[in-house]
């Protein structure tokens, strides 16, 4: 099945990992990725600044993805994922606004299409792909190994947006992990936030709050923690040092993409995964594989 | 203890960039509050940013760092028993600080002229693998990303025109 | 020659103060056959009342046509007035001026003026075509069904058959009782739930007026008003209430173990078992979905039967109809609780020891699974620390936007009952968004709850957690003092308000009652009819309504049971003649309007014509509520509302359009 693919700025310009490891694992399940012609900004960091233009700027990806010619549009990123779900919302609901947006895409020549059905990694894998299907595709399943997930916050809420999972209790991302071998656990912190959106104007509690979370991670009896968001394994992964710092902590939590767990499952080798890049401690998770 | 006097024209303003005026539905419950991640490390209080708009003392919202502390979890959107939404009104208080042009952290302008430049919010970097070797998109074999045509500079500059 | 008078009321200012009053009585008095125009400050009084009935007599009249308020207020005074004087009360026609004039048009008071004349004028034209009729009377049931054995159903049933009147008391549990009987102690005077109770549940049990089916469902309900045909569905208990002595030696025997519903599934009894501490009747039952010889009915177990004295098990027993006619019906089927589940944050449902109000009410019964002892249901400690949590499902426009009414009483008197019964080894605090003390001694024992050491949070949490030793914590910010509390608890509570019935949408059907858009029952008027719903016969009382405490269910259903009396005391009631009437001959027998009637009004009645079989449409004149349907929809004109044939109705669309056509406007 083909489907357009917007990667958004994070992956594009720093968390090659994950760009890397969704490149890898979906040919082997049969998705095949489309480029859009360009790439713009979702919007994300502009509704701080001006509301109207990060609605355009959301409007214009799916007005890309709409050039394609295809149904389905996958996007990794939380935020950016969160950000197109409420401007197509908005364009919806206000017809003044939405008519000044489309306005603006004719001027590129660009239409706007609302009934493109956008993807975030994680339902794409569980809905559309399928538990089934991953099962038998997985060569080795990753047995041994038991992880907390992190779902991260703007797939899951706000509910009445229609999201990826359920708000309280979000299962898909165990599920995947359950899929190829590798147990889950429950635990009390599940839901709380990595506090990517301060790194911009409060960085010390950014890194206070994934630090509380890492800290609370690593007491669980557990090898790693799976993330499938590109800020939310920026905060744990390349910052987790100055996390642990500024929570005193000593911090040792292998952080890793799922699609990059998958990929071992699927017996892609690790340089490839884009393993390298992760600067925590991974080879800890990656030898409690058993063999 | 001064006397406080409600702004009652600035309060429509605010009102208006709001989809809806659920806001004023807020009964002071508070869980926004009790549940808001910014609270303990931040002071941020949901609860009392609604309570000021709605009865109008909203002239010192904008200029102040209360807005800038939320992390965007979306928790107080999810969970408010009157759908009141904290989060959106701290987005319209900080649009309405960009316009006031009051204090913005400097990241936001960042973004903005990063976008302008490369149609991306970040520029690219290297990255350094656990070996200590510096590695870009080519040395990764990664496609090369594509930036939007020149047309986009222009009609990004229209929409931000928009208030 | 028809004689009109017209009628024009001020309606204090309410019409006067924007219609000219005076004007529109002038230009009444220029219209055809109008003989007598007047205009008075409010006609629907005594003297305005004597003006039309003199006019009457000294000018003849035939006629009348009285433009005031909406007809819903006082067309039946203004019908009875007129029938006073001499004439046929049907021959009246009343001309909204308020709520269709000066109420609509309030800053217009030319154009509302010009309406008022045109509406006038349309109403002159009407009258001169009404013709008159008479209610007919119709024999009634001296019998009502009380749907529902719960405090509201006991009332009402008592003051029926007190007041001489045959009840059929029919409960879906196996015992009456309902609610009340699984509380500890109600607020605010702290009395006994079972004691004030139970002796109401005997007097329903030995009154001769009352047949009592518990175990039972309404299956289905025909008839009308005054005449209703029921029929219920009286499950199998496998045990013969008359051999029963109710004294469990089957219960101890019994292998099997079940869920406790009426413990709130917090213990387990056995399969066949009494439904509950206070039964009324005192009978055992078995439960067929787990009872090994019901399921599987081979031989298997029997140790009942074996151990029963009074051979009253049955296992061959079966399910039984019973048909009863009825004058009026009382619904009184209560509510359920919140399944705070739906609030997955609160962690109900994942975490043991997060209970629901009702499950604590179980708790702290002496008959309950822990005889009356507060203890933490996970690991039957006693609490150091209970917080109550207000609102869990209430006042939230993601489950229920109306207050639950109640919640903030009995979380007070839980708190309370904790305080008595562990002393002062526990730390008990609320949080709450506001406190609703609002009945009569309420809000002194809100006070008396904060003499009492119990601390009130202003401010509900957003999330609640479970350590790996079992115990709760979670953050709330408290708004009197600022402050953001880290608090660890050991029991929390959830003020879990009540929610319209599971089954509410059947019982809606059954009786054609609405519900509200809260789902709850709907009452005919919400401020000066809330005991009865729109359907006639069909009362309401209780819970099924909508939250309420003991005393308002209690006033509800006395209320209920006197407006039933009220409708069936005198053996007969009088049914209003602007029904559907049928013109055999115009009847083509084609079904449309039976197929269409939503009160089930139309009945086809077979008629031997020139020696064929034809169909022909009959009017049940006590179930027409006269909207209007048939007469729409009838292809041959047979069918058609009094009052409002095709004739009475364009006559009005032509006196509308007169002055336009004069003027050769649109």
């Amino acid at each position: 099945m083909k489907t357009a693919v917007f990667w958004g700025c994070r992956i594009l310009t720093g968390q090659y990992a994950y760009e890397m490891s969704l490149r890898e694992v979906l040919p082997r399940l049969d998705i095949e990725l489309v480029e859009l012609r360009e790439s713009n900004c979702c919007g994300d960091p502009i509704k701080s600044v001006n509301d109207f233009t990060a609605n355009y700027l959301a409007a214009r990806v799916l007005a890309l993805a709409n050039l394609t010619g295809l149904d389905n549009l996958l996007v990794p990123c939380n935020r950016c994922h969160f950000t197109i779900s409420e401007a197509r919302n908005i364009i919806k609901e206000n017809a003044k606004t939405g008519q000044k947006i489309k306005d603006l895409l004719k001027e590129e020549g660009l239409e706007y299409n609302p009934n493109i059905k956008v993807w975030h990694t994680i339902d794409l894998l569980h809905d559309l792909v399928g538990l089934e299907k991953i099962k038998k595709t997985v060569a080795k399943p990753l047995k041994g190994l038991k992880v907390a997930t992190h779902t991260g916050c703007q797939i899951i809420r706000y509910s009445d947006l229609g999201r990826v999972d359920d708000a309280e209790n979000p299962r898909k991302l165990d599920e995947l992990i359950q899929a190829i071998g590798t147990e889950t656990v429950d635990y009390a912190q599940k839901l709380d936030c990595c506090g990517a959106a301060l790194m911009h104007s409060h960085p010390d509690s950014a890194l206070s709050l994934a630090g509380s979370k890492l800290k609370a991670v690593q007491g669980l009896t557990v090898d790693g923690m799976v993330v499938s968001c590109p800020d939310c394994q920026l905060m744990f992964d390349a910052k987790q040092k100055d996390a642990g710092t500024t929570v005193g902590a000593k911090l040792n939590v292998p952080v890793v993409y799922y699609t990059q767990l998958l990929g071992l499952a699927l017996g892609i080798d690790q340089k490839s995964l884009g393993l390298d890049l992760n600067q925590s401690p991974v080879e800890q998770l990656i030898t409690r594989i058993s063999v | 203890m001064s006397m406080a006097k409600p702004n009652l024209e600035a309060r429509e303003k605010i009102l208006a960039k709001l989809r809806g005026k659920e806001l004023a539905n807020c009964f002071q419950c508070i869980k926004c509050t009790s549940g808001c991640t910014a609270l303990k490390l931040l002071e941020l209080k949901p609860h009392e940013i609604i309570k000021l708009v709605n009865l109008g003392f909203v002239d010192e919202l904008p200029s102040s760092d209360i807005i800038w502390t939320c992390v965007t979890c979306l928790k107080c959107v999810q969970r408010c028993p009157q759908k009141a939404s904290p989060y959106h009104v701290i987005m319209a208080l900080r649009n309405i600080a960009v316009e006031k042009e009051a204090k913005v952290p400097e990241g936001y302008f960042k973004a903005v002229s990063q976008i302008l430049e490369t149609g991306l919010a970040e520029a690219a970097q290297k990255c350094v693998t656990r070996k200590m070797e510096a590695v870009d998109r080519q040395n990764l074999k990664l496609p090369k990303v594509r930036p939007p045509k020149e047309s986009f500079q222009v009609v990004f500059m229209k929409a931000m025109e928009e208030k | 020659m028809t004689r009109i008078g017209v009628y024009v009321c001020h309606c204090g200012l309410n019409i006067a103060g924007v219609v000219d009053v005076e004007k529109v009585a002038e230009y009444a008095k220029g219209l055809p056959d109008v003989v007598v125009a007047r205009h008075y400050t409010y006609m629907c009084s005594e003297p305005g009342q004597r003006m039309i009935q003199d006019d009457i007599k000294a000018e003849n009249l035939d006629r009348i046509v009285i433009a005031t308020c909406s007809p819903r207020m006082h067309e039946e005074t203004f019908r009875r007035a007129v029938a006073e004087a001499g004439l046929n009360p049907y021959l009246t026609e009343i001309v909204n001026l308020r709520e269709h004039v000066s109420w609509a048009h309030t800053h217009e008071p030319e154009k509302a003026t010009e309406k008022a004349k045109a509406l006038v004028r349309m109403g002159v034209a009407r009258v001169r075509l009404l013709e008159p009729l008479e209610k007919r009377k119709v024999s009634v049931e001296k019998s009502v069904l009380v749907v529902g054995g719960g405090i509201a159903g006991i009332q009402a049933s008592l003051d029926l058959a007190n007041a001489g009147f045959k009840v059929y008391l029919v409960e879906k549990a196996p015992s009456i009782g309902g609610r009340m009987s699984q509380l500890d102690k109600t607020f605010p005077t702290l009395d006994c739930s079972a004691c004030i109770l139970t002796p109401k549940m005997v007097d329903v049990a030995k009154h001769r007026n009352i047949t009592l089916l518990t175990n039972a469902e309404v299956a289905n309900v025909k008839g009308f008003v005054g005449n209703y045909e029921v029929s219920i569905l009286k499950k199998p208990r496998y045990v013969d209430a008359k051999r029963c002595v109710g004294c469990e030696l089957c219960t101890r025997v019994c292998p099997v173990k079940v869920p406790d519903k009426f413990n709130e599934n917090l213990s387990e009894k056995r399969a066949i078992a009494i439904y509950s501490a206070h039964a009324v009747p005192k009978i055992a039952i078995i439960n067929p979905d787990y009872c090994l010889r019901v399921k599987f009915n081979e031989g298997v177990c029997g140790k009942c039967q074996d151990a029963c004295e009074a051979e009253a098990i049955n296992f061959e027993d079966k399910p039984e109809t019973v048909q009863i006619k009825v004058g009026g019906i009382v619904l009184a089927v209560g509510s359920e609780v919140f399944n705070a589940a739906q609030m997955a944050e609160l962690g109900y449902g994942r975490f043991k020891n997060v209970i629901s109000s009702i499950e604590f009410e179980r708790i702290s019964d002496a008959s309950g699974p822990t005889g009356g002892k507060i203890l933490t249901p996970k690991d039957n400690k006693v609490p150091k620390m209970i917080v109550f949590i207000q609102c869990v499902g209430s006042r939230d426009k993601r489950f229920h936007e109306y207050c639950c009414r109640v919640g903030c009483m009995v979380t007070l008197k839980q708190a309370i009952l904790a305080r008595e019964k562990i002393h002062e080894n526990v730390r008990v605090y609320v949080c709450y968004i506001d406190l609703r003390a609002f009945g009569k001694g309420y809000e002194e024992f809100y006070r008396r709850a904060r003499d009492m050491d119990i601390d009130f949070i202003a401010g509900i949490p957003s999330e609640v957690h479970c350590a790996a030793d079992g115990s709760l914590y979670f953050d709330v910010y408290d708004n009197g003092t600022n402050k953001l509390l880290e608090v660890h608890a050991d029991l929390v509570v959830l003020g879990t308000g009540a929610v319209p019935n599971s089954d509410l949408g059947n019982i809606s059907a059954l009786f054609h009652a609405s519900r509200s858009a809260d789902g709850f029952l709907l009452e005919a008027h919400p401020k000066l009819r809330p005991l009865e719903s729109a359907m006639g016969g069909v009362f309401l009382a209780g819970a099924c309504q909508g939250p309420k405490d003991i005393p308002d269910t209690v006033a509800q259903a006395s209320g209920a049971a006197a407006k039933a009396i009220d409708l069936l005391s005198s053996g007969e009631i009088e049914l209003e003649p602007l029904k559907a009437v049928v013109d055999k001959d115009l009847c083509s027998g084609c079904r449309i309007c039976e197929s269409l009637c939503p009160f089930i009004a139309i009945e086809m009645k077979p008629e031997i014509v020139a020696g064929n079989e034809k169909f022909r449409a009959e009017v049940i004149e006590a179930m027409c509520q006269g909207c209007g349907l048939c007469s729409a929809a009838c292809p041959t004109g047979a069918i058609k509302i009094q009052q409002y044939s095709n004739r009475q109705v364009l006559t009005q669309v032509q006196a509308a359009l007169a002055e336009a056509e004069a003027k050769g406007g649109n």
